[in-house]
């Protein structure tokens, strides 16, 4: 019997790892940031909003809050229910499908973390319009939580968060598995039109004209080294007072 | 014994013969893709991985369905799709931001892209978009007809080639065979193959087997789950669309395989039928 146990387990150490650390990984890199703000009572309204489609209960189709609902939301509540519950339909092909040694590589884009939905019109204006307070309900967040979801990142990207590279170099260096951080300060660079960045090898890698948005470049120290300092000379060429880390 | 594939090459030549367009309530003429085992997937593909699987006989669409023959549907049936019902639809215009897309209320089949950007009238040969995948398989039980499996589509679509595209396809060539997004991104409008939007279904060459547009115009659901699903109801289309671009996804292949949810309704989504032999 025990010998039938030690085989079992070392059969399952040659034969998972490979798997299962890459989907972990990308488990890892889904995996949204669920904000404590109002959090109870969003999740009960989400709970009780009526289903658009009443044809088949095990999908409700697309569920958004009600005007009315929606405006008497504080500013941190209507965050939670952003970062929560995107509110329309993604098209067929918004999806990033897993890819072998996902750890192994820095992606020019951050996955989707949304399933088969997308943040409403509402939505991103409501994070635009905010910009200030989404950055720094983030950065109260993450500093909490020591954790930067997906959901965050992509919520920074979209309001071209610059001001938010010291941090976020700062969030990468203690928690450098999140490689994502390194995507995201690649977007963010990406959205100023950074000079230096633009012309760069990496971004001909990343965003040439022969990518798409599945594309990575190969996770190394270099291309660690090199991605952090230019989004630091990135930052100050936006904000040369700021003080160097 | 013939091989599966010169099996289905030859019967599409007796197919293409022997049945009327009218045979299965729509118009399209279908093409014989016999039973037997047939290697799919692609190796290294996480979602779609390299195999083989055994298959029955059936009868595919050789062209996606078209405007004019779900207008029978709705006149026959007086059916009211998930997007007039929900108004709900999502549409597009040139300058939004990638996989941006606009909801819409006034859009439905009959104005894929919304009643400002136009109806149908002049597109009746057309694939039908802005349909749920809950309203395709409304058609099909009337019809008497069902979707492809993800199998069923990819062994058709790929007529024997074991790579991303059917024979003679290449990245360069494709807009011989398909209508796609030519443009880096979606800023600017992209007529370059001569359509902006869908177009009319077999404008382009077809596939080995005479299959046209599987690589392009509207992407086409198919039945079927996939493990990332993770037991959640999710409908999956598969080829590629007027929409797809290089830069962007890039899925106007033969392999990747999307997802999206069961009642949305997109102006680059349609549909293609089947008929399984008894």
């Amino acid at each position: 019997m025990r010998y039938i146990l030690l085989l079992t387990i070392a059969f399952l150490a040659v034969n998972t790892p490979a798997y299962s650390q890459m989907d972990a990984y990308r488990e890892f890199r889904a995996q949204p940031s669920v904000p404590p703000y109002g959090l109870p009572k969003i999740k009960a309204l989400i709970s009780k909003i009526k289903p658009q489609s009443d044809e088949d209960n095990s999908d409700m189709g697309i569920s958004p809050l009600s005007t009315k609902d929606y405006d008497a939301l504080s500013l941190r509540e209507k965050f939670t229910y952003a970062m929560i519950h995107p509110e329309m339909y993604a098209q067929n092909c918004a999806i990033f499908v897993p890819q072998a040694k996902e750890d192994q590589k820095i992606f020019g884009y951050l996955i989707s973390w949304m399933n088969e939905e997308t943040w409403s019109n509402r939505q991103l204006e409501f994070l635009e319009k905010n910009r200030d307070s989404v950055m720094a309900i983030i950065k109260e967040s993450v500093t909490r939580s020591k954790r930067m979801g997906v959901n965050y990142k992509d919520a920074l990207v979209e309001i071209n968060a610059w001001e938010m590279i010291p941090f976020l170099i700062s969030y990468y260096k203690k928690n450098k598995k999140d490689k994502d951080v390194l995507t995201t300060l690649m977007l963010l660079m990406k959205k100023g039109n950074y000079a230096d960045f633009v012309k760069s090898q990496s971004y001909k890698n990343l965003y040439g004209v022969a990518d798409n948005y599945e594309s990575s470049m190969t996770f190394n120290k270099a291309n660690e080294a090199l991605t952090l300092q230019r989004a630091q000379a990135y930052f100050h060429s936006k904000k040369p007072d700021a003080p160097t880390n | 014994m013939l091989q599966p594939i010169k099996r289905y090459i030859l019967l599409t030549l007796i197919n293409s013969i022997s049945y009327s367009p009218t045979l299965f309530s729509q118009d399209s003429l279908f093409v014989c893709v016999p039973g037997g085992t047939y290697q799919v997937g692609q190796k290294n593909h996480t979602q779609n991985p390299l195999r083989k699987i055994s298959i029955n006989s059936f009868y595919i669409a050789a062209h996606e369905l078209t405007n004019s023959a779900f207008e029978k549907f709705v006149q026959a049936t007086g059916y009211i799709t998930e997007a007039e019902r929900y108004k709900n639809a999502l549409v597009f215009e040139p300058g939004l931001k990638e996989f941006r897309w606009l909801t819409d209320s006034t859009a439905y089949w009959r104005y894929p892209n919304g009643i400002m950007r136009g109806g149908i009238e002049k597109k009746m040969d057309h694939p039908v978009t802005c349909i749920s995948f809950n309203d395709a398989l409304a058609y099909c039980k009337w019809a008497g007809v069902r979707l492809p499996t993800l199998e069923e589509w990819e062994i058709a679509a790929t007529a024997g080639t074991p790579s991303k595209y059917f024979r003679k396809v290449t990245k360069t060539n494709i807009r011989r065979y398909a209508n796609i997004w030519h443009g880096y991104d979606h800023l600017q409008p992209d007529h370059t193959d001569g359509f902006l939007y869908t177009a009319p279904v077999a404008s382009f060459k077809p596939n080995p087997l005479g299959l046209y547009d599987v690589l392009g115009n509207v992407f086409e659901f198919c039945s079927g789950s996939l493990p990332r699903d993770n037991g959640r109801k999710v409908a999956h289309a598969r080829g590629g669309s007027w929409w797809c671009s290089a830069n962007a996804c890039s899925f106007f292949n033969t392999k990747d395989i999307g997802s999206v949810n069961p009642h949305a309704s997109f102006s680059n989504q349609g549909f293609r039928v089947v008929k399984s032999i008894r």
